[in-house]
């Protein structure tokens, strides 16, 4: 039986699905049994998706910057 | 962005539209950068972004499909970035920062391994409805931007680009249990400060 520290040492693993298959049935039985693992995991997928729903910042001088690469890749099929 | 749809993407692309340019700066310049930054730093990721658009732009006639436009837009990135970096990185790489409002240490557990002190329930539970807090937000930016270089990199390349584990050790040139590693150390810092803001309702 896994220990919570050793659940939560693990919760990334997990998450990304690299345990192998025994340390997969450790997780999931840790996880049956434990509330407040079954917490963090939960709580741990919401802070995932708070990291991907960020707003992006606008890249700085897009407009020029996409003006300058047209330009040049014209420029390239004159040479 | 696949089939069809890429096709024609590629021939404005090389027709030299202006549009279809802005289009990929706004896609792909956010992952672009976090590959550079991973590999030279903040004060070279830039200068390491816009030797990768040139090259880009050189060798965009010869792109073979063989690999998503993505994937070779972030191999060009790798290769820029590692023509510029002098610094001996692999000692910076597992080096970490203490993280505004931490992380989930040994201190959380008991002797036993058991929580000594548990996660509690949070107010909310969508990531729309946390964010709608404007200072959690910036909170989390704030931690964020704490991260040490690869950790920070490894995190959005992962949760915002969605790239493969595989894929980040091939771009950065770092082992599998090295991401791993950084990444699970990222994702703790961002629960902790998601916890704290819960409990305290500040930054
Ligand atoms: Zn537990």
């Amino acid at each position: 039986m896994l220990t919570c520290k050793e659940m939560v040492a693990r919760s990334s693993d997990y998450l990304d699905g690299e345990l192998t298959l025994g340390g997969r049935l450790l997780a999931r039985q840790h996880l049956l049994f434990c509330r407040n693992c079954r917490r963090f995991i939960k709580q741990m997928r919401l802070a995932q998706a708070a990291v991907r729903a960020l707003p992006e910042a606008p890249v700085p001088d897009a407009d020029a910057l996409a003006k300058d690469l047209a330009a040049q890749r014209r420029a390239q099929d004159k040479r | 962005m696949t089939g069809t749809h890429e096709t024609e993407f590629l021939e404005r692309l090389l027709a030299g539209e202006q549009q279809a340019f802005k289009e990929l700066v706004d896609t792909y310049q956010s992952a672009m950068r976090a590959v550079a930054y991973a590999i030279v730093g903040s004060r070279q990721a830039d200068e390491a972004v816009q030797d990768a658009w040139l090259a880009v732009v050189r060798s965009l006639p010869g792109f073979q499909r063989r690999s998503s436009l993505k994937t070779w837009l972030l191999t060009i990135t790798a290769n820029a970035a590692k023509n510029r970096y002098k610094q001996n990185r692999r000692e910076v790489l597992l080096d970490d920062l203490p993280s505004p409002h931490g992380s989930i240490g040994d201190d959380r557990f008991a002797a036993d391994g058991h929580w000594r002190v548990a996660p509690f329930a949070w107010h909310e539970d969508t990531p729309e409805a946390l964010l709608s807090e404007d200072e959690l937000r910036q909170c989390l930016e704030h931690t964020l931007l704490s991260l040490p270089q690869f950790q920070s990199s490894v995190l959005i390349l992962r949760e915002r680009q969605g790239l493969e584990l595989e894929e980040i050790c091939n771009l950065l040139e770092i082992s599998l249990s090295n991401v791993r590693v950084l990444l699970h150390r990222a994702r703790l810092k961002v629960f902790a400060t998601l916890e704290h803001f819960e409990e305290t309702g500040q930054c």
